[in-house]
Formats: C-alpha cells, sequence, structure tokens
C-alpha cells in the first residue's frame, strides 16, 4: 500500500527529507537496525493522537500527520545523536510516547522524524524517607502507580488517561489527575528533571524541597510539549497509600449552589482529594439512577488520608453542603463514579454516526467561574449542527476552578467535520477568553489552541518564542506546536 | 429517534437529539442508515466489524497491559491499532491480497493471547477474539502466513506440534504409558508440550499411582488437543483432531479427564464448546485434580522439600489463572507443604502475565515473544526467590527463553507437580 494515497489531513504543512536513505541509514549505524523503522506498518501507526477528530479520520481511512522515519530510541545518548542528525538536515522530530494527548501535540504535521519514548521506561528508585519516585519518563503511568501500590504508596496523580499515558506525556502537557484537589496538578507533584535540550544538551534539575536560586527555570520545563527539550528522567513526590477513604455525593439546585459549597469548604483549608460537580445535563447522563439528583447538579467528593482527618474534612465537607441546599445522595453515585470512570466507550460511538465531538478543559478564577459556565454554553449552542454541550468541574483551587467541556454535533451543509470541529472549539477559548478565563487547564496547547496564545500571553508570548530560539534554533522539536497558529495560517484540510 | 433508544446506555441522548433543531435530526438519521454502507464491508465477511471499530476508536485502555506492546516498546504492536489494522484489512482500506502488505497481516498474528485487555476493556472483549475473526476472513481467502501453515501441515503429519510424533517418544524419555482398558477411572491427558518434560509427566504418574488412582495415558494412541490450529483457525484441522480425541477419551471409559497443561483443559472445554464440539465428560487441570485428593486424603504430605526449593514465587499461568478462572489451586497446594516461603510477584493470580509463548506471536515475531518472557522472568526475579512455580508446559517453555544465559543456574523453573511428587 502507498500510504501517500491515504487523504493527509496536515499535507500542506509536510516537508520531505531531501536525503532519505542517508538519514535512515545513518541512523540505524547509531541506534541499531531494529530501531530505526520506515515500514508502511510502523508508520502509520503513528499518524493520529488521541484528538477526538482523529478518531473520526481514523474510521474514515484519513490520517492527521505522516512521518517518514520512526525511531525507538533506548537511552539518552542515542536521543542526543538523533537530535545532532536532525539539527544538521533540519528534520522536524516529534517526542511520541503513548499517543493518548488531545490537542494533536504528538501529530507530525511537518513529517519528519519519531522519537518513539517508550523503551525509557524503568521505575530507577523509590525514596521512602523523602517520599518520592524516580522514573524514566517513557514508564506507562498506571504502571508506575501499580508498582507504587505494590509498594504501598500513590502518586496520587490519576488521570482519566492514567492506563494510556506516560509522565513524560504529563509533564509535556501539565496534566492533572482526578485526585488534583488534595494531591496537585503535575507540575506541583514534579520535583526534578532531566532533559535533553534540542540541541543536545543535558540538563539535570536534581530534585529540592524549595529553593531560592533565582528564577525557577525547571518549571519553564514543565508544559514544554516537547518543543523545548525531551525529558527523560523525572522525580516525583509520592504519598502513602491512604488508609481511609470517605464516599460523599451532594445534589444542588444549580451550578452555582454546588460551587460555593465547595468554595467554602475549600476555603476552610480542606481539600477532598476528589471533588467533581456534574452540570444538570451530565448528571442526567452518569447518575440517570440516582432519583434524588434528577434535574440537579450532582457532586461527588473522595476524601481520603489519616483517618482522623479523613473525618473531619468529611464533617466540613457536608456542613457547606447543606448550608448550600445540598441534599445527601449517599455513597452510591462515588461508587458508580469509581466504577465507570476508566470505561470510555463514546468515543468509539459517535464517529461511525459521523458525530464529531470533543473535550476542553480550561480554568477560571472564582469570581468569573459561573458566568464562564453559562456563556461557554450558550455560545457554543449556536454552532451550526451542535447537539450538545455540557460540563462537569473537575479541578478545585483556593482561588479557582478547572472545568471541563464536552461537546458534539454533526456537521451542517457544506461544513466537513474538521470545520465543524474547529468551530466549536474556536467558540469555546471565544467565550472562554471573554469570561475572563485561561484557555488551558490541563490537556495542553497543541495544534488546536496555538492561535490563541497571543491572546493568553499578550508580550508574554514574544518571550516565549524567543526562548523557543534560543533554545531550538533550528525549530526542530515538534514544529508547528504551541509557538505557529496551525489552523489559522496553515489550515489542515479535510 | 430510534438510533440510541435501544442503547440502555446513551438514553441520556434521547432529550438532546429531540431538541436538536431538524436539519442536525436529519443528518444523524442520514448517518444512522449509512453507516453500514459507509463502514462495513460489502458481500460476505465474518470480522467482527462493530467491535473492531470500538476497539480501534478506543483511547488503548488496555495498553498497559498488553504483554507484547510492553514487550516490543512499538505503537505498532498497540492493541488499538491492531484492531485498525484488522478493519483496514476488512474493509479493503489495505488489499491483504497484495504481497507488499504482508507486514499488515502478520500483525493481526502478533498477540499472545494472554487476554490481560479483557479485564480492562470497556467493552469486555478481548482483543485477540477480534482478530480470530480478521484470521477467518484471511483463512478464506487463502491468505494464512507460512508460519501458520507450517504448524498446520505439522498438526496434520503428526497429530502433535512437533515435525515428529512427540507422544511416541515416551519410550526413549522413560516415561511409562498406560493403555486403557476401556474401565478408566481418569484419563490422564498429557499435552504435547509437556513432552518436554517428561520428569513432570512421570512425576503426574507416580502421583496418580500413589493415589490408587485407575488411570490411563494412551500415548501411543494421543494426538494435539487441536491449540494451535484453533488459534490460527484453522477448523477442518481442528475438527480432525477433536474427533480423534473424543473418540480416544470415550474409549478410556474414564469418567473425569485431566491434563497437565491448561492448553489442553482449555481447548477440550471451552473452546471446543465454541467450536460446536461437543466433549461430555469433565475436563481439569491435573493440578485441580490432586487439590482433590489431597482433601479427600488419597495423597498426604510426609517428606520435607529439598532446602534449595524454601523459596518460591508463583507464575499464575494466564490460561489457568483467566481462562479458567482459577487462582487458587497452586496457593492452596504449596499452602500445604510446610517450610516454604511463597512471594507473589506484583502482578499476580488474574492480573498475571504472559510467559511469551502463548498465542500465535511466538510464530509471527519470537523477538517479542522471548523480550515477553524476560518482562515476566524480571518481575518474578524482583520477589527475590530463585525458584518459579507453575503449571503449564507452555509457560516452562516460554519462561525458559527469557533466562539469560548466565542466569540458568540461578532461576529454576518448576512444576507443582515435581514439589509434589518430592513432598507426597
Ligand atoms: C480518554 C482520555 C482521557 C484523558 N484524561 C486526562 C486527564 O484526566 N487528565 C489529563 O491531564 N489529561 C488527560 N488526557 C489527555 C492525555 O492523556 C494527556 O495529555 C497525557 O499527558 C499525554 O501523555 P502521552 O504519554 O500519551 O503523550 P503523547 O500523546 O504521546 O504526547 C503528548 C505530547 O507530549 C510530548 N511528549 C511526550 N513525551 C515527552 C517527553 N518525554 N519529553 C518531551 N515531550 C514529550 C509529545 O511530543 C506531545 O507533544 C486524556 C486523554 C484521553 C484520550
Amino acid at each position: 500500500m502507498n500510504l501517500k494515497d491515504l487523504k493527509l489531513i496536515y499535507q500542506e504543512n509536510r516537508k520531505e527529507i531531501k536525503n532519505r536513505d542517508e538519514i535512515v541509514k545513518e541512523l540505524r549505524d547509531i541506534l541499531g537496525e531494529k530501531c530505526v523503522s520506515t515500514n508502511n506498518i510502523d508508520i502509520l501507526a503513528y499518524t493520529r493522537d488521541s484528538s477526538l477528530i482523529s478518531l473520526n479520520w481514523t474510521i474514515e481511512g484519513k490520517i492527521a500527520g505522516l512521518p517518514e522515519i520512526i525511531t525507538w530510541p533506548k537511552d539518552e545518548e542515542a536521543i542526543i545523536k538523533v537530535l545532532e542528525i536532525a539539527n544538521r538536515e533540519k528534520i522536524p522530530i516529534v517526542p511520541f510516547a503513548e499517543g493518548s494527548g488531545v490537542v494533536g501535540g504528538a501529530i507530525p504535521i511537518q513529517g519528519g522524524i519519531i522519537l518513539d519514548l517508550k523503551n525509557l521506561d524503568e521505575i530507577i528508585e523509590i525514596n521512602e524517607k523523602n517520599l518520592t519516585v524516580t522514573t524514566q519518563t517513557g514508564v506507562n503511568g498506571m504502571n508506575l502507580e501499580r508498582y507504587l501500590n505494590a509498594k504501598g504508596y500513590t502518586c496520587g496523580h490519576i488521570p482519566q488517561s492514567l492506563y494510556t499515558s506516560s509522565v513524560g506525556g504529563w509533564i509535556a502537557h501539565k496534566a492533572a489527575g482526578q485526585f488534583s484537589t488534595k494531591y496537585g496538578k503535575i507540575e506541583d507533584i514534579v520535583l526534578g528533571m532531566r532533559i535533553i535540550l534540542p540541541e543536545g544538551d543535558k540538563i539535570t534539575f536534581e530534585p529540592i524541597a524549595r529553593a531560592a536560586t533565582g528564577p525557577q527555570l525547571d518549571k519553564y520545563f514543565i508544559g514544554g510539549e516537547g518543543t523545548l527539550g525531551i525529558v527523560t528522567k523525572a522525580t516525583l513526590k509520592i504519598w502513602p497509600y491512604p488508609e481511609k477513604r470517605n464516599l460523599i455525593s451532594y445534589a444542588f439546585p444549580t451550578m452555582k449552589d454546588s460551587l460555593e459549597a465547595v468554595r467554602e469548604t475549600l476555603r476552610e483549608n480542606v481539600y477532598p482529594a476528589v471533588v467533581r460537580i456534574y452540570d444538570a445535563d451530565e448528571t442526567a447522563r452518569h447518575f440517570e439512577h440516582v432519583e434524588k439528583a434528577k434535574d440537579k447538579v450532582m457532586t461527588v467528593f473522595v476524601c481520603e488520608g489519616n483517618q482522623k482527618l479523613v473525618d473531619l474534612e468529611d464533617e466540613i465537607t457536608r456542613k457547606m453542603c447543606l448550608k448550600n441546599s445540598g441534599i445527601d445522595c449517599g455513597e452510591d453515585p462515588v461508587e458508580h463514579w469509581f466504577e465507570t470512570r476508566f470505561k470510555v466507550t463514546e468515543t468509539s460511538m459517535f464517529p461511525p454516526y459521523r458525530i464529531v465531538a470533543d473535550t476542553i478543559e480550561v480554568s477560571v478564577m472564582w469570581d468569573n467561574a459561573v458566568d464562564l459556565y453559562h456563556n461557554v454554553v450558550e455560545t457554543v449552542k449556536q454552532v451550526k449542527g451542535n447537539l450538545l454541550i455540557t460540563a462537569h468541574v473537575s479541578h478545585f483551587y483556593p482561588n479557582g476552578v478547572g472545568f471541563y467541556f464536552t461537546f458534539g454535533g454533526v456537521p451542517g451543509k457544506g461544513m466537513t467535520e474538521f470545520d465543524f470541529y474547529k468551530s466549536c472549539w474556536n467558540a469555546t477559548i471565544k467565550a472562554v477568553i471573554h469570561s475572563g478565563g485561561s484557555i488551558a487547564h490541563h490537556h495542553g496547547i497543541g495544534i488546536n489552541r496555538s492561535h490563541f496564545m497571543e491572546e493568553e500571553w499578550n508580550k508574554g508570548y514574544d518571550v516565549m518564542k524567543k526562548f523557543k530560539n534560543v533554545l531550538d534554533p533550528n525549530n526542530i522539536l515538534n514544529p508547528g506546536k504551541i509557538y505557529e497558529k496551525t489552523w489559522k495560517n496553515q489550515g489542515g484540510n479535510e | 429517534m430510534g438510533i440510541f433508544d435501544n442503547i440502555e446506555k446513551y438514553s441520556w441522548m434521547g432529550p438532546l437529539i429531540k431538541n436538536a433543531d431538524r436539519d442536525v435530526r436529519r443528518r444523524l438519521l442520514k448517518n444512522l442508515r449509512k453507516k453500514k454502507d459507509r463502514f462495513y464491508p460489502e458481500g460476505e465477511y465474518k470480522a467482527d466489524i462493530k467491535n473492531l471499530i470500538n476497539c480501534m476508536l478506543c483511547p488503548n485502555m488496555c495498553r498497559f497491559d498488553c504483554g507484547t506492546l510492553q514487550a516490543s516498546d512499538k505503537e505498532t504492536i498497540g492493541p488499538a491499532y491492531k484492531a485498525r489494522i484488522g478493519y483496514y484489512l476488512s474493509v479493503g482500506k489495505i488489499d491483504p491480497n497484495d504481497p507488499e502488505n504482508k507486514e499488515f497481516v502478520d500483525l493481526i498474528y502478533k498477540c499472545s493471547n494472554e487476554e490481560t485487555c479483557k479485564i480492562w476493556c470497556p467493552f469486555e472483549f478481548s482483543v485477540v477474539s477480534l482478530l480470530e475473526t480478521v484470521r477467518d476472513d484471511l483463512n478464506d481467502q487463502g491468505l494464512m502466513p507460512e508460519y501458520c501453515k507450517k504448524q498446520i501441515e505439522k498438526l496434520n503429519q503428526t497429530s502433535t506440534i512437533e515435525d515428529h510424533n512427540i507422544f511416541k517418544t515416551y519410550e526413549d524419555k522413560g516415561i511409562e504409558n498406560i493403555e486403557t482398558k476401556g474401565d478408566d477411572e481418569v484419563f490422564y491427558y498429557v499435552g504435547c508440550e509437556m513432552m518436554k518434560f517428561p520428569e513432570v509427566v512421570k512425576a503426574n504418574i507416580e502421583i496418580l499411582k500413589k493415589a490408587g488412582v485407575k488411570f490411563s495415558t494412551n500415548l501411543d494412541q494421543k494426538v494435539c488437543c487441536g491449540a494451535p490450529a484453533l488459534n490460527i483457525r484453522d477448523f477442518e484441522t481442528v475438527n480432525q483432531l477433536a474427533n480423534k480425541n473424543k473418540e480416544l477419551i470415550e474409549k478410556t471409559g474414564a469418567k473425569l479427564v485431566v491434563s497437565d497443561c491448561p492448553g489442553c483443559v482449555n481447548s477440550l472445554t471451552n473452546k471446543y464448546q465454541k467450536a460446536g464440539i461437543d466433549i461430555s465428560i469433565d475436563v481439569i487441570h491435573i493440578v485441580e485434580y490432586f487439590e482433590k485428593l489431597f482433601e479427600e486424603g488419597k495423597i498426604k504430605i510426609q517428606n520435607n522439600i529439598p532446602g534449595e526449593y524454601k523459596t518460591l514465587t508463583i507464575h499464575d499461568p494466564c490460561l489457568l489463572a483467566r481462562n479458567l478462572g482459577n487462582t487458587t489451586t497452586i496457593r492452596n497446594i504449596l499452602g500445604k507443604i510446610p517450610g516454604l516461603e511463597i512471594r507473589d510477584p506484583i502482578y499476580n493470580k488474574e492480573y498475571t502475565h504472559c510467559c511469551g509463548w502463548s498465542g500465535t506471536v511466538h510464530w509471527a515475531d519470537t523477538e517479542i515473544s522471548v523480550k515477553e518472557a524476560q518482562n515476566r522472568i524480571e518481575e518474578l526475579k524482583e520477589t527475590g526467590a530463585k525458584n518459579i512455580v507453575t503449571a503449564c508446559p507452555t509457560c516452562e517453555l516460554g519462561l525458559s527463553y527469557g533466562i539469560a544465559e548466565e542466569e540458568k543456574d540461578n532461576v529454576k523453573i518448576i512444576d507443582l507437580s515435581i514439589l509434589i511428587s518430592k513432598a507426597i
């Protein structure tokens, strides 16, 4: 089969490697025969990430990006050598871990070389005194968590994609887990990193408790999305596996009431590990069986850790829920959430009906939270072809929250699936900016949001581009993401 | 609206569709009508298209526990990608007849059948169950890969998985053959693979004798259960072997068949049943039978186990733990032997990991199988125990490929029967 016969979405962005055969030979000499491939079967495996529009393309036999060479480096030295060649030949390099990213981050939109990091999957050590685990970053999240659990610990970072994502991907996209209200986002969890810069230099940020050693350079690389370097090793915080877990759920008359209950709980310095508020539509979708929650806003809490503290958190959480008109729905809805939280079936359900759907997560300070919710819902409803726009709130901070919107619909007349998808995305992000929110909470920028970066960062965006240029003067690392308005300037055609 | 009404899970979509504007509803209805035209193959096919689609569009929620993916560390070997290729081959987006596409056909066989994926699957199927339906279509088109044909040839020529009839080697190996007189209590059904471990077969015979069981082994008449052909999906060969097995089993007069290979037990029970072949006599794993003999007091622990075997780790065979659903027998029996220290690996019981040698991957891509075996050995070694106890000849073979040459003296794989025979 000729892969070029498949419809390539980001066709106009692609650059062919001129002297491919020589490059392949050189790579094989360095990495070994089996660690380099140009076979169709391997190339096709790296033509998409998990952004939901990719799934509509997959069933239609279309591909998002088309890399030319796949590499599987076994160690840091191999990565450095690949980068050397790429710099010399100006070939795009796309770091690829588990491919669960949902904003196009790992899509090789300019072609080039895929650097699959799965071989870097050694869990190096647990330090029980410091409460840290040091690991290579290609390790799968669930395999790390299972290992920690077996030793009596947890990382507390449990994204819904735990089974299908890596530590490197979490750091790249500034991920957040379902238990983030207690344990924090990945930027709160990472204590140390080793990074190979685009030109091949290695830098190591040793784990530190806290420091006053000038600007916090290490944090700049969290959220780098494979554009600033390859993160090869990380030290993460861990916690003893919680001795107690209390499950609490309340149904509220409105989103506003529920948000108030959570805000007031957090003001008491009480942090349930899990807090999730589902708007009325999502309550109907996930908790249809809970009679007391009918037409209401379901909110689930999990308090966990030290027994005595958990009981106290439980008491305060309940008090705030009752104060804000919450109706106690018992443990059952939380148990239901535990049972179903990894059962993702909708992604498979929609594409055969040509329904286009996606999720968009954003953040906002408390004072704009309710408005942002209503603005996004009202705006996206207006997009031609829209079928649904719903939300839940799943990450909470003393000063604000992370919203998670889900949209779906069928493209209107004359619209491609991709047109509809972009319209919904753009409408959501514009409404978020208009409501004083921030455009991404934990999925990152990738392709989907890069054209809004200027509005998000203003002059800061220029500084960001300058940093990128200093670190990666040949723009080889994951080009077309974050710093370039790919959707706006270069399209991506269906 | 119809499309989601019959699926309770998606009933929440009902009101949304009802409230959508007319144009959206019209388009949805059209998409519903056209789904099959657009996304299903034309003509006759056996592939499970619906679930291949479900699997290929899933965010790969089982990938972390897919032994072949973890062994290869390549996106190419990911479960959802295998389903995607299966789907493309089925709908003709990739032409399986084009020799250039052989690598795509081969992928359909790169599975070790361990079915850990099923534990995590939101749809509750295993990927191999889908790949098998693609293999059915490939077979119908005469596209069975050469390495599979070779296995089928061996099965047809020797009735075993070897290029000679491995059962006939019993004399050379010092295994006693007991032919049936038609009035057996038990038929000890030796697996082809177990013939490579004659000490285990001898131990099993010794235990059965000590328990006073009337049994036969019928090695002169014995044939393979057909497991390889079941995996390759050559039902002509399966049926031939199944008929011979049925005949032999019935001829023994036994009320119970006990096998030293969980693969054979799985074939003779679950797989035969799915293929429409009925063996009406109960078939169980021999260690399950030994557990019963212990309970009935027909065998008793009498001896101390030599010191070298004191610290043990257990490798649960996937076929016993997951397919046959037994995670207790090995532990119960070891629990009867005094002085043993048993250290479970992180992945144990129904969460056990594969030895690499099951399914079809070891023919399609031996390197992946060896790496899978090495990965499992690492997990078992992490317990600090040097002795690995298991109860499956395929695992014993597979795991042995995972032990580095210089470690062969330090890491020992022991069949549970050997320990029992030493202890009673
Ligand atoms: C069903 C589903 C549920 C999800 N739930 C969540 C959730 O709850 N929380 C959440 O935060 N996200 C979630 N996501 C999104 C996704 O899992 C995350 O973005 C994840 O962090 C990506 O990890 P990955 O290993 O799959 O990375 P990939 O998709 O392979 O790569 C993502 C980006 O990271 C870069 N990259 C990968 N590894 C490295 C490295 N070592 N060094 C430098 N760059 C690297 C790549 O170049 C790419 O730009 C979900 C996705 C799906 C499909």
